[in-house]
């Protein structure tokens, strides 16, 4: 039946092997003595001592616990750590922390002009918005007297050419009045002459002009009248 | 057939030769930590700070940052600032100890062995009770052992808890919590390593294929152990500022 075990050289290895091989791996596992010596902390100082006292099992199995504190370990890993900590303290840290204490004033000055800048830039907004509402206003109100004036000069115009075409149109009334007066005085004029003639030629002898005219007259004044 | 796959001592997987005589792997790491740290802030603080922050002074500024915004304004308010280089510095070297764990060829959390887990947390352990003696004086013992508002007769039940969670237990806890998850951490990896390793190149044809679901298991711890080791970092440096920050300020 198979049954695995480890075998140990320079570095930890595995592999399975049967029962009964198990025996004899234990039996040759003993390592040399210089290979013994590379590989742990060793208790022999000869190769005699080694081969004298040590067991078949290789001395590092009997190495101390995890647990155990190494003196070497303890020394150097405090050492390191002393050193890192008092080099942090006294030098690197406060190297680095002030060149980003540096940048973070550089930043904070900036935001600081910045919001100086933006406050700067909000009260010239507002100056210039309060400058176009005041040119607007003062815009507006020369819109409105222009559009006043304009609107009188209209009215003040639209009179005088109202007046000219009133006038124009009396005098037009009055020449066409008096047009017809004097084409009706002619159509009177000719009817009366015809009518007289007609009346001479039918009686033989001339009515009296003014009777005839008079006739005409009342004829054509009922006429328009009716 | 295959019954039982032996894992190696834990010993073993966390032991390494000596690179030279008392240095061995974790002190090199422990140092590597330290060192990258500085090179890190070096680098950042020689570059131009009044310029926009790029490469490894956007990374160092995010550091930074990082700390005080999310560790110290939360637990000790902006009067924790001081706190600040050495916050950075715990953040810093323990996240630095966790990520060998997953970095090929090192695959070591120096953080996975006690010693410097152990060291960090004692030097909190005396530093919070150093500012709780500096803040506040001999009260300080009186105020932490018989917190205000509690009925009398209820002192003997509180006044031993609480010397016991705050004098004796934080210590304790910081060290094993980081320790302790970032050893299981590092015998995860190893174990699904060795067993990928042996299905892989095992004699079995049946198991060879097997073998990708204990590597699909690896992607995913080893992943998972990015997270982890950022968190326990986190989880420390921000346990030990809110010790600080209560010893420095009670009433917080």
């Amino acid at each position: 039946m198979l049954t695995a075990v480890v075998t140990r050289g320079l570095a930890v290895e595995v592999r399975f092997v049967t029962v009964e091989e198990e025996g004899e791996e234990h039996g040759s596992e003993k390592m040399s003595y210089e290979e013994s010596k590379d590989f742990c902390e060793f208790p022999y100082e000869t190769e005699e001592e080694y081969e004298a006292e040590a067991s078949a099992a290789h001395p590092c199995l009997e190495g101390p616990s995890p647990l155990a504190v190494e003196v070497k370990e303890l020394a150097w890993g405090a050492g390191a750590f002393v050193v890192l900590a008092l080099l942090m303290r006294f030098w690197l840290f406060p190297a680095v922390k002030k060149g980003m204490d540096a940048r973070y004033a550089l930043i904070r000055d900036g935001h600081e002009a910045a919001d100086t800048a933006r406050g700067a830039a909000r009260a010239e907004v507002a100056e210039y918005e309060s400058a176009l509402a005041t040119v607007k206003a003062e815009a507006n109100e020369r819109v409105d007297a222009a559009r006043q004036t304009l609107e009188s000069e209209r009215a003040a115009r639209l009179a005088e050419v109202n007046a000219a075409i009133a006038a124009k149109r009396e005098a037009a009334a009055a020449e066409a009045a008096a047009s017809r007066q004097a084409a009706e005085a002619d159509v009177a004029s000719a009817a009366t002459e015809v009518a007289a003639r007609t009346i001479e030629l039918a009686t033989g002898k001339a009515p009296d002009a003014a009777a005839v005219r008079s006739a005409v007259e009342a004829s054509m004044n009922a006429g328009v009248s009716s | 057939m295959v019954l039982a796959l032996e894992f190696p001592p834990i010993n073993e997987i966390l032991r390494w030769r000596d690179l030279f005589p008392t240095f061995n792997k974790v002190a090199l790491i422990a140092v590597a930590a330290s060192l990258i740290s500085i090179v890190i802030f070096l680098l950042a603080a020689r570059k131009d700070g009044l310029k926009a922050p790029q490469g490894v002074r956007n990374l160092a500024e995010t550091i930074v940052e990082f700390i005080e915004e999310q560790i110290i304004m939360p637990t000790m308010g902006r009067h924790g600032m001081g706190w600040t280089p050495f916050l950075l510095s715990l953040f810093l070297f323990i996240y630095l100890c966790n990520l060998p764990g997953i970095i090929p060829i090192l695959y070591m959390p120096a953080t996975a062995r006690i010693a410097i887990p152990m060291f960090l947390a004692l030097l909190v352990w005396v530093i919070f009770i150093g500012v709780g003696f500096k803040h506040q004086g001999p009260a300080y013992i009186k105020n932490s052992l018989f917190p205000p508002g509690v009925p009398g007769p209820l002192y003997i039940l509180v006044a031993p808890i609480e010397f016991i969670s705050t004098f004796l237990v934080r210590p304790f806890s910081l060290t094993v919590r980081l320790f302790a998850n970032l050893l299981a951490g590092h015998i995860l990896l190893v174990t699904f390593s060795l067993l990928t390793e042996e299905l892989v190149q095992g004699d079995s044809l049946v198991l060879k294929p097997v073998g990708i679901l204990p590597f699909f298991m690896l992607m995913f711890i080893t992943a998972f152990e990015v997270l982890v080791g950022f968190l326990q970092a986190y989880i420390f440096t921000i346990l030990a500022a809110v010790y600080i920050g209560g010893a420095a300020h009670p009433e917080h």
